[in-house]
Formats: C-alpha cells, sequence, structure tokens
C-alpha cells in the first residue's frame, strides 16, 4: 500500500485535480456497492492525495481480499474467451482480455451477463452496476483501460507475480491475457488519441466527474495489490502525462492496477464518453450540482446546419429532431415522439414580424398536385419557365406575370425583389377563392354567470370594468361586434340598439326551448352602439347585487348564444361561476372521488361527463365560434366538461380558484384585457404539409379536425401553439431532404383574409445518433407533455407517468446501445447533449399539476384546467411551466442601484431544490402563471420592513404587496413588473410566502421544487438513477 | 325585404364589399351568391350591359346599377317595391363613392372596403319596413323612372353562355355515342355470322374427322 501512495498524490497533478470535488457522490454508490462499501468509504476522503492512508485501512480492514480470490478463477476462464468482441476498440481488447471478456462485450446487454461472471463474492458490485451503476463502473472501466499503460511488459510481470500469489489457478488462463495484452497495449494507444479526438472540445467538461470515478475505483479495487502496482503505476503516468486528458483517467487506473485491482477495474466498465461529439455523461450519483439544468430557460436550436438558412424562424415551427429518419426502423428505435409543434402567429420580436405579399392579380402561385405554396426551396428551371415543387416534386408552369429570367447560377434575377423565395414565413393576401363569404367583423360575445356567487365573489363587478376599459382597444374597430347574454335560473338578453339610450333586458325563462327574443340588437356593431354597451357595462354589477339566485342554466344560455353569435362567428367568452344546474347540459356533482384513484374507472373523473358540451363544441366550430372559458367557483364544478368547449374550438381555459375580487382581480383584468385585446385571427383553418413518403397521423391542442388533416380554429391567437406526429408511408425515404409547410388561412382583425406559410426544410438521415444530436428537447417535451395529458383522459395517472419515464427510458437505451458498445460507457448514463434536459423535464411533466400525485394532490378541477391550459402552451411557455425560475432577490435590493445591465445578472436563476433556498434571502418563483415571494425566516428584517411595511409580522397570506415609498419597494416592484412583462400571456399573480408558514409554503413553493424528493416522488438525482438503472436493465 | 347587398369593381368583378350578416333568412343563400358572382362576371365581359337592370331569380329579384364602375347589387323579395331597391342602391353609391372613391380603381384585394358594410347594415334597417313614413314618402316620390328599367331571367341573362356550352356538349355526346353505335353493330354483325355457320362447320368437321380415322384404322 505504501507503495501506493506516492502514486496518489501524483495524480492530483494530472488532469485529475480538477476532480476531487465530484468525489463525494460517490459515497452514495459505494454503499450501494454492497460488500465493498466499507472500502469506498474511507476512500473517499482520501480520494485527493491523502487517499494513500485511508486506503491501506480500507482494503485491509474489509478483508477484501479474500473476497477477491475466489472470483479470479471464473473470471479468468472467462477473459480466456480469447477474443475480446471486435466490435470493442482494440483497447477494449486489452482490457477484456485480462478480464472477463464477455461481461465487457456483453456491455450494453451487460448487467446480466457480467452477473454470473462477477458473481463472486467480491465482485458483486460490478454485478450489482445495476444499482451502484454509475460510480462503479466508471471505475471498472478506466481500470480496463490500463491496457492504456503503454509498456506492456511491465505491466505483464507484475500481473504474474501477483497472480501466482493470489492463486494458482490463475496461471493457465494468464498465457492468453498476456499474449493478448501486448497487442492491446500497442494499439490501446491508438485508440485512446482517437478518443481524444473526439471528445475533446465537448467533453473536457463533463470530463471532470469521469475522472473522478476513475479515482475512487482504484483504491476500492486495488488496495490490496498496492505493493506491487508502485513502479507500475509511475512508468505509466509518465506515460500518459503526454496522453490527452482523457487518456490520463485511465493511465492512472491502470497504475492502480494490481494483479488484483487490475482484474476488478476490468470488470467495471470503460467511463469513456467518446462518442461522436455530442453526448454527455453524467454520475448520478455524483454531484448534484453538476446535473443539467435549464436554467437558461428554452434554448431554441438554432444550430441548423448549412443550407437551412431559409428555414422559417424557430418561433413557429419545431421538429422534434431537425433529422427524419429515413426507414421505419429506424423511426421504431427513435423512441421519443417525431413530429412537430408549431405556433402559427407568434409573436416575433420588432422587425421581424412577417412580411404581407399581395398576389390577388396573378393568383398566389402554388403546386398543381399538392397545393403546396410558392417557397424558398422551390428550384427553378427550364430558364425560368417552369418551377419544380420541393414537397411532391412536379414540375409546374410559371404564369406568365410571375416569370423572371434566371441567371447564371439558376437563380431568379429578381430573387431580392421575392420575400416568399427568401423568406421562410410569409404571408399572402388570399384572393376570393379563398373565401366562403366576405370576412367576417371582430365579433366578442359575452355569456356571464350573475347567480349569487358570482356577486358575491365580485366577479361581475371586475369584469364589467374590464371589458368597459377594453372597448377603445377591441380590435378591428370600426365593424367590431358585441354582445352580451347573462344568465342565472334564467337566460337574460340585452337589446343594445343604437337608438336607445339604455339596453333593454329581456329574460327568458323557459328553458327546455330556449328562443331567441329579438332578431336584431342582441349583437351590435361597438362603434354605433358604444353608450348603450357603456350604460349596460356600468350597471350590470349593480343589476344583480341582490340577486340570490343560485341556479345555473348554462347550457340554455349557452345554446341562445349559439344562436345569437351563429350567422357571423367570432368569440365567446364564458364567465361560469356555479356548476350548470338548469336545462339542457346540466352537471351532476359527480365529485372528485377518492375511491376512483388508482382503479379503471379513474379516468372518468377527466373526461367529459354529458355530450352535450362536446355536441355544442362542433357546433361551435362550425360556425366558426371560438369559446374561452373564465371559471371561477370555489367548489367542484366539473370543468373537465366544461373545459371541452374551450378544447374543441380552440379556446382556453382560465381558472381562478376561489375567485376573490380582492386577491384576484388584477389577475382577472390583465388575461380578460390580453384575451380581447390581441391581434387574433378570426376562422381560421390551419394545414401542414410533408414531403413524399412522410404524413402527419395525429394532431395534438386545442382544436377540432375537420377534416383529416385540416384543423379548424374559429380564433386563434399568438399564446396557442400545436403539436402533430409524423408517420413514415414508406418503408425507405430516398430523397435527402424533407420539406415542412404550415399554412394557416385566417381573417385578420382589420378584415383581410390572409395565408400565413412557413416553411421549412430538414435533412433526411439514415443514422439514429444524427437524429439524436439534432434533438430538440424543446419540441420533444411538449410533445410528450400533450400525449401524456391525452392519456390521463383515457388511463390511470400512475400509468401514465410511467408511460412517460419509460419512453425516456427506451430512448436513452437505445442511445446506449448505440454508443456504449463501442465506447464501454458501461457506468455511466449517457444521453445527447441534445437531449440533457430531457430527463429533468420529463421528471418535471410527471410532477405537473395534470399528472402529479393522486386524489389528494391536487383538486381535480385544478388538473384538468392545468391539462387544457397545457395543451395549448408554446413551447417557451411550457418549459418554464415546467421548471420554473428560481432567482435570490436580497442582493438585488440591498444593493444601491441596479441598471437594467445589472438585471440581467440579477436574474440567475437557481436549481429548484430546497437547498437552494437560503433562510437569510428573498425568492422570487416564477412558472409563467404565478409569482411567489419566498421570504427565509432569517431574512433581515429591514428588507422585510422595507418591502411590507408594517405588515412585516403579519401572516403573509393576507398581505398583498403594493409599492411603498421606499426604493427597495420601487425596486421590487419594478422587477416584478419586467418579469410580467417578459410573458404576457397570463398575469403572474404575486404570493407572499414565509418560510415555515404551513402548509402555503407546502403546496406553494416546496412542492413545486421539482428536483426535491416530495410526497413520494422521485427527486432529480433519484430519478437520474433510476432511469440509468432501467436503461441498463434490459439493455 | 333587402336580403343581400353585394358591391363589386365591374371591370375585374372584384368584390368590394358585402352586407354584413346577409341571407339570414334565405334558403339557398349560397345559390343566389354564385349566381351574384356568375353575374359580376358577366358583366366584366360585357361591358355594354345597360346601367340598371333587375334579374329576376326564383323567388327573389336582384336589382342593380352600375355607376363609376362599380356595381351595387341587391337582392329583394318579388313584392318588394322596386323603387326602394333602386333609392337603396342609390343611397349606397352615394356614400361609397364619398367615402371611397379615390381607392376604387386601386383596390387590390377582394373585400377591400369590407368596413363599409356597417353603412350597408344601418341603411338596410332603414328599408327593411315599406310602410315607414319615411319609405311611403319615397315611394310616392317620382324621382327615377324605374318603369323603364328592364327586367330579364336570370337564366336568360347566365344562360347565354350556358346554352352554347350545351349545344357544344350535346354535339360532343352525339358523336361518341354514335361511335359506340358502329362498333356495336359490327361486334353483332360478326357474332350472328357466328352462329349461322359454325353448326354446319362442326358437322363438316366430324365428318372428316371420322374419315380420317377411319382411313388411319383400316
Amino acid at each position: 500500500m505504501g507503495t501506493e501512495n506516492p502514486g496518489r498524490p501524483s495524480f492530483p497533478a494530472t488532469p485529475f485535480a480538477a476532480a476531487p470535488p465530484t468525489m463525494t457522490p460517490f459515497s452514495n454508490s459505494g454503499s450501494v456497492v454492497g460488500s465493498e462499501a466499507s472500502n469506498l468509504r474511507p476512500m473517499r476522503p482520501t480520494v485527493p492525495p491523502n487517499t494513500s492512508p485511508p486506503m491501506t485501512a480500507g482494503p485491509a480492514g474489509s478483508g477484501e481480499s479474500p473476497a477477491f480470490r475466489p472470483a479470479p478463477p471464473t473470471r479468468f476462464n472467462d477473459p480466456s474467451l480469447p477474443t475480446p468482441p471486435s466490435s470493442y476498440g482494440p483497447p477494449a481488447a486489452g482490457t477484456f482480455n485480462r478480464f472477463p471478456t464477455p461481461p465487457f462485450g456483453s456491455m450494453p446487454p451487460g448487467p446480466p451477463a457480467r452477473a454470473p461472471v462477477v458473481g463472486q463474492p467480491p465482485f458483486q458490485p460490478p454485478p450489482s452496476q445495476v444499482s451502484p451503476p454509475l460510480s462503479f463502473r466508471p471505475q471498472g472501466q478506466i481500470p480496463g483501460v490500463p491496457m492504456g499503460s503503454p509498456p506492456p511488459g511491465v505491466n505483464t510481470p507484475q500481473i504474474d507475480s501477483s497472480f501466482p500469489a493470489s492463486r494458482p489457478n490463475f496461471q493457465p488462463s494468464f498465457p492468453p491475457t498476456v499474449s493478448g495484452y501486448p497487442a492491446a497495449g500497442a494499439s490501446s494507444q491508438l485508440p485512446l488519441p482517437g478518443y481524444v479526438k473526439q471528445s475533446n472540445a465537448p467533453f473536457q467538461a463533463p470530463q471532470g466527474p469521469p475522472v473522478q470515478s476513475p479515482f475512487q475505483s482504484p483504491p476500492v479495487g486495488y488496495a490490496p495489490s498496492a505493493p506491487t502496482p508502485s513502479p507500475h503505476f509511475l512508468s505509466q503516468q509518465g506515460g500518459l502525462a503526454q496522453a490527452p486528458p482523457v487518456a490520463s483517467p485511465y493511465g492512472l487506473h491502470s497504475s492502480t492496477m494490481p494483479p488484483m485491482g487490475a482484474m476488478q477495474g476490468l470488470i467495471e466498465d470503460f467511463s469513456s464518453l467518446s462518442i461522436g461529439s455530442v453526448p454527455g455523461s453524467i454520475d448520478p450519483g455524483v454531484d448534484s450540482k453538476s446535473l443539467p439544468r435549464p436554467l437558461e430557460g428554452d434554448v431554441e436550436p438554432n444550430s441548423l446546419p448549412e443550407g437551412y438558412s431559409l428555414n422559417c424562424n424557430p418561433r413557429y415551427l419545431r421538429l422534434t429532431t431537425n433529422a427524419i429518419p429515413n426507414s421505419q426502423s429506424l423511426v421504431s428505435r427513435w423512441h421519443l415522439p417525431l413530429g412537430a409543434v408549431v405556433c402559427p402567429l407568434a409573436q416575433a420580436p420588432e422587425g421581424e414580424e412577417v412580411s404581407v405579399l399581395n398576389f390577388v392579380s396573378s393568383g398566389i402561385i402554388r403546386c398543381r398536385r399538392c397545393r403546396t405554396y410558392v417557397n424558398p426551396f422551390v428550384t427553378f428551371t427550364d430558364s425560368g419557365r417552369k418551377w419544380r415543387c420541393n414537397i411532391c416534386a412536379l414540375l409546374n408552369d410559371v404564369p406568365g406575370d410571375y416569370f423572371a429570367h434566371l441567371d447564371a447560377t439558376g437563380r431568379r434575377v429578381d430573387l431580392d425583389q421575392r420575400p416568399e423565395l427568401t423568406k421562410g414565413s410569409v404571408e399572402f393576401v388570399a384572393p376570393t377563392e379563398y373565401m366562403v363569404r366576405p370576412p367576417m367583423p371582430p365579433l366578442y360575445f359575452f355569456l356571464i354567470d350573475v347567480s349569487i356567487s358570482s356577486v358575491r365573489s365580485g366577479m361581475i363587478e371586475v369584469v364589467a370594468k374590464t371589458i368597459k376599459s377594453c372597448l377603445d382597444d377591441l380590435p378591428g374597430f370600426p365593424r367590431t361586434q358585441i354582445g352580451f347574454i347573462t344568465y342565472d335560473s334564467t337566460v337574460h338578453f340585452y337589446n343594445m340598439k343604437s337608438s336607445l339610450t339604455q339596453p333593454q333586458m329581456m329574460v327568458v325563462s323557459d328553458l327546455d326551448d330556449i328562443f331567441i327574443p329579438l332578431p336584431d340588437d342582441l349583437l351590435v356593431n361597438l362603434s354605433e352602439s358604444r353608450t348603450v354597451v357603456e350604460a349596460f357595462l356600468d350597471s350590470l354589477p349593480t343589476m344583480f347585487q341582490d340577486n340570490l339566485n343560485m341556479e345555473s342554466a348554462f347550457g340554455p344560455a349557452l345554446k341562445a348564444a349559439f344562436m345569437v353569435m351563429s350567422q357571423l362567428g367570432g368569440k365567446l367568452l364564458i364567465f361560469q361561476n356555479t356548476m350548470p344546474s338548469l336545462g339542457v347540459g346540466r352537471l351532476k356533482l359527480r365529485g372528485d372521488d377518492p375511491r376512483a384513484y388508482g382503479t379503471d374507472k379513474e379516468y372518468s373523473l377527466r373526461v367529459p361527463e354529458d355530450p352535450f358540451y362536446k355536441q355544442m363544441a362542433a357546433d361551435f366550430t362550425k360556425f366558426q365560434i371560438g369559446v374561452n372559458v373564465y371559471a371561477f367557483s370555489d367548489k367542484y364544478s366539473d370543468l373537465a366538461s366544461i373545459g371541452t368547449l374551450a378544447k374543441y374550438t380552440g379556446g382556453q381555459l382560465y381558472y381562478y380558484p376561489s375567485f376573490q375580487a380582492a386577491n384576484h382581480s388584477e389577475k382577472l383584468s390583465h388575461e380578460l384585457t390580453r384575451d380581447l385585446t390581441r391581434e387574433t385571427a378570426w376562422e381560421a383553418v390551419m394545414r401542414i404539409r410533408c414531403g413524399k413518403g412522410i404524413r402527419f397521423t395525429s394532431y395534438h391542442g386545442n382544436f377540432m379536425l375537420r377534416s383529416t388533416d385540416l384543423v379548424a380554429l374559429p380564433a386563434v391567437d399568438c399564446d396557442k401553439a400545436y403539436a402533430m406526429q409524423l408517420s413514415l408511408e414508406e418503408t425507405l425515404l430516398t430523397n435527402q431532404t424533407v420539406y415542412f409547410q404550415v399554412a394557416l388561412l385566417y381573417t385578420a382583425s382589420c378584415g383581410e383574409r390572409r395565408i400565413r406559410v412557413h416553411t421549412a426544410a430538414a435533412p433526411v438521415v439514415s443514422d439514429l445518433g444524427e437524429m439524436y444530436r439534432q434533438a430538440d428537447t424543446g419540441a420533444i417535451v411538449s410533445m410528450l407533455s400533450r400525449l401524456a395529458i391525452e392519456k390521463t383522459m383515457s388511463s390511470k395517472l400512475e400509468d401514465v407517468r410511467s408511460n412517460v419515464h419509460l419512453r425516456i427510458v427506451k430512448a436513452l437505451r437505445e442511445y446506449r446501445n448505440l454508443y456504449a458498445v463501442q465506447h464501454r460507457l458501461g457506468g455511466r448514463l449517457i444521453y445527447p447533449e441534445s437531449l440533457k434536459f430531457l430527463p429533468l423535464y420529463g421528471l418535471a411533466l410527471c410532477k405537473s399539476t395534470p399528472l402529479r400525485g393522486g386524489y389528494s394532490d391536487v383538486p381535480l378541477d385544478e388538473r384538468c384546467a392545468a391539462g387544457f391550459t397545457m395543451m395549448a402552451l408554446p413551447v417557451k411557455n411550457l418549459l418554464k411551466l415546467l421548471y420554473p425560475s428560481l432567482v435570490q432577490l436580497d442582493d438585488y435590493l440591498l444593493k444601491p442601484s441596479a441598471s437594467a445591465d445589472e438585471f440581467r445578472k440579477v436574474m440567475k436563476r437557481l436549481p429548484l431544490t430546497a437547498d437552494s433556498l437560503d433562510s437569510r434571502g428573498l425568492y422570487v418563483y416564477d412558472d409563467g402563471l404565478q409569482i411567489v415571494l419566498w421570504f427565509g425566516r432569517m431574512l433581515s428584517p429591514d428588507i422585510a420592513m422595507n418591502l411590507l411595511g408594517p405588515d412585516a409580522a403579519a401572516e403573509l397570506s393576507r398581505v398583498t404587496l403594493v409599492e411603498r415609498e421606499t426604493e427597495m419597494s420601487r425596486r421590487l416592484m419594478g422587477l416584478l413588473k419586467k418579469l410580467r412583462e417578459s410573458d404576457p400571456s397570463y398575469h403572474q399573480l404575486c404570493n407572499l410566502v414565509r418560510q415555515g408558514e404551513q402548509p402555503r409554503e407546502g403546496f406553494m413553493v416546496l412542492t413545486k421544487l421539482v428536483e426535491d424528493q416530495t410526497g413520494g416522488t422521485n427527486g432529480y438525482v433519484d430519478w437520474l438513477i433510476q432511469l440509468h438503472r432501467q436503461v441498463q436493465q434490459n439493455a | 325585404m333587402v336580403k343581400l347587398t353585394m358591391i363589386a369593381r365591374v371591370t375585374d368583378g372584384l368584390p368590394l364589399a358585402e352586407g354584413l350578416d346577409d341571407g339570414r333568412e334565405v334558403k339557398d343563400v349560397e345559390l343566389y351568391k354564385q349566381q351574384v358572382k356568375a353575374l359580376f362576371k358577366n358583366l366584366a365581359n360585357r361591358p355594354n350591359e345597360p346601367s340598371r337592370m333587375s334579374v329576376e331569380t326564383g323567388p327573389y329579384v336582384f336589382h342593380y346599377i352600375i355607376e363609376g364602375r362599380v356595381c351595387y347589387l341587391t337582392m329583394c323579395d318579388r313584392a318588394y317595391p322596386k323603387k326602394l331597391a333602386y333609392q337603396y342602391l342609390e343611397d349606397l353609391k352615394n356614400e361609397f363613392e364619398r367615402v371611397n372613391g379615390p381607392q376604387i380603381e386601386t383596390a387590390a384585394r377582394p373585400y377591400a372596403f369590407i368596413k363599409f358594410d356597417t353603412f350597408i347594415q344601418r341603411t338596410k334597417k332603414l328599408y327593411q319596413d315599406t310602410h315607414t313614413q319615411r319609405n311611403i314618402a319615397k315611394l310616392n316620390d317620382e324621382l327615377y323612372e324605374v318603369h323603364q328599367i328592364m327586367t330579364r331571367n336570370v337564366q336568360e341573362v347566365l344562360g347565354v353562355g350556358e346554352k352554347l356550352d350545351q349545344v357544344s356538349e350535346m354535339s360532343s355526346r352525339l358523336t361518341s355515342e354514335s361511335r359506340i353505335y358502329a362498333d356495336k353493330a359490327r361486334d353483332l354483325n360478326r357474332q350472328a355470322l357466328i352462329r349461322k355457320w359454325a353448326p354446319v362447320a362442326i358437322v363438316f368437321g366430324v365428318v372428316f374427322l371420322l374419315f380420317w380415322v377411319k382411313t388411319k384404322i383400316w
């Protein structure tokens, strides 16, 4: 052992110096290992230069040596399998020869194979790899590398000596090993450099951890053998020094590898990450700080390969992978969803708006056969007289007035004046053929519940005020139409004829056969009837203030609204406060039954009970009516049923549980204002076309399909995204590139009919690795979450979660099979760089409101509402919702001055674990839907006083944050404002929570810290370990 | 009662505006809209049509006036006074020219003046009821020589082109059918021939066969 020590110190000097920090993580793994655990523990501390003392103690104490001996024989036999699998690089061969080759070869399928071999007592750990996985394997592998040891001669002697000592049995097996070894040694060097090349740049960072692991391993396995190694070790080190960083780890191990150690090390896998360029690796047991986290938020894929610069911006269209597989078999091996997430009207930053082109006179240029719109990827031939469609490859004639000559390179001479040929996103003004009727005016119809609970909660007043304040900003002046219906146990209509001064109210109480009391004037032109509308909104809150009616004739009111609107279409906003109790569409209090959870009936709570609502939604869509539902009930109100109205009409469900005007008015009025004033596309249809051989087969989001591939969207805006999955129609794609084209035909609020066209291209690949490399986590997560939410409608939450888990496991396993074999990455979880956040988002998805826990974790209505919301969210917002930002504020507030620049620096997102919360700090948590300010228990009273004034001592649930006369308060409010502005689609209500204030802190913050272990769910680290284990199990 | 109102540019038939919420009570409103569009196209092809005309179609009548290369058209019940209809169109024309006059020639997209629909709607309401004082007064006014306006049937107007099409279609059907007839006749002829001579040929065949067999065996 003593000899070893000298060697150790030298390690630090080598690249490993960096390693130490990570070392700690191993401790976990150590314990897992079992018998060896004891050894490991001492080791850890020692790992750094000082390792030597503990090391010795460890091995000796554990009495590992005995354990080892028995094992060797068997192993060797195995190893005797002379030829290492050809698949392994030469280095591998080296390792294997010494050790049980089979295990290695089987690496991917690994665990089982090994188990028998390693099965021997000492080596249990390796077999157990599955469980202790990460930490151990790496070690093992590293030793394997020893072959790295250039001087074969040195090694062999050692081995010999050690082996005889340990066991006679070994001897026989030896010869083969030895012989193999030199060869391996020679060859091994070659591989190493190669490896280095690949891994160099990309991997350096990840390497840190891997290196460490090797470190530890040596101690464990080798301790006993220590004496012999020293010389060997030194020599190797020298050799290694020249070697690239990656190589060095191996060197280390090899050095540590004494005879016995060698064996052990060999058993373990190689931790190299030498895979291609992108993949990364983790040691789960290791440093939780080094785990990948999307602290930068969503990163849009911008590294498109050369030649795809004409693609539309990814904010409009994102593919789950930017490399389309060329065969069915490849698709089936890519276990993640294959498809696209489309947000056709995404808000473009200033200066990047989509340009509008007018082709009315000449007609829009489209392919004769597949109706593709002309786009940057079409090619002109025959000196400009023909163009070839990029999607179906048909040769079309160029119409006379679109003709232009081609220059020498085959480009049109007028290319720079043709945005449709240079930009991925354009808008065409639609000619008459694209209209079935004249462009409709923007139309807003309000259906307001005026029963007692909505009066009491103050909802009516807020709504009336907000609508009134928005009248000036409604899009489409002067054509905008507006109308109102209110309902409790009867339905009230309002005549708003422009010649009146006050609206006339008409009450219809025949709920079974609802009719419209007046043919016109229920829906009026806003600019003409402005005064009447204002008078109505002014009087609305007082009109019903004494209403004691508790019933709700929601169904009949809905039908009435439908009758009024059906002629024009438009947007129907429903403010619903009570469970529908009268007339058609009444709902039962089927309740949130705890007994249903965990049974096969569970899903039925989440699907609409009464087909009435789906039928209504279908009718609404048919007549171009989009429905937005604002639900306020504090009791169960079966949003699963009511929400379908929004779901199938391309709308949105806003849910304000236990709405109280005092607390929530700001949120409601912001969101209603945005709903009313954002640019909206009316009577829209969307179709996505793609090249030959592939087809979009399923669509996910809030809309209704009109035919197999035509998405009907009565009203659509920038806050809605849609996902669709692809499948291959032919077994083999022959073309090099496939193209996607999203076309949205809609009526703008100004009365123009337009077609917005986004075109993108993606290469076709035959290599699974490339698919993984080009994967887009954001799109994948968006797709996965939509699929998962849809699945909650037909199965148990538990199944849905395990399904998500399984998909990730399968994908990682496939990836692992792809690379682990070549590179023997046994002990680590490997994944492509592009998917480094996938496991975390998967975890977050399983913990998101729609999928989380069971009965008691989330009220059913909230779960359904969140499901509807997540089905519509664009990628960026979804990712933020899944992995919210957590930022420490106290430093920022204390600092004297702050500029915008500093603001950015302040907004450094922290990992979502309880560890990030310091009880002396003030944190802001923002998931895009709400903001929580978390006050640490030890937060300096000064800050609290400044921000909250005299309320600082009160219970924070009753305190609202208002701007105070202090600098600090002003800055905080400024900051919150900025946060809100950065994501205007929802208003993030600010909640205050003090540390330790239960249960508020629990459900507002602690359960949302997705990386923590809460209520029987996995923490991030456990999740990774579990993933990893499963990835390896059936590999 | 005014059912439909459409305004289009005569030169190319481009629709410029249309009444909001039109045709609520009309069955087959799409059919009538198609007819109107065909009519506009016709007008574009034949510039010499009279500038005022009434065209009967089913239970309704189209009334239109062409002024300043713009055609204002409305569809009313047959019972609706012609005089009021033209008065209505006149009102539309005045307002339309006042508001959009200069841009009419340059309008490049369909329904470029869709904002005009609010005015159409408002005016329409004034003319909805023939018994209001205002409308009765108008009826009594001899402002326009309405009775001189020609009334034709929609089939006549749209049918000129259609008839030619029909004739050519019929003749082409005739040629193809006569060709089929000739083929069939030839076929039948051949079959009759076979039916006539086949038994004789078979008898002779058998006889010769027997002879041949006989010579072989003996």
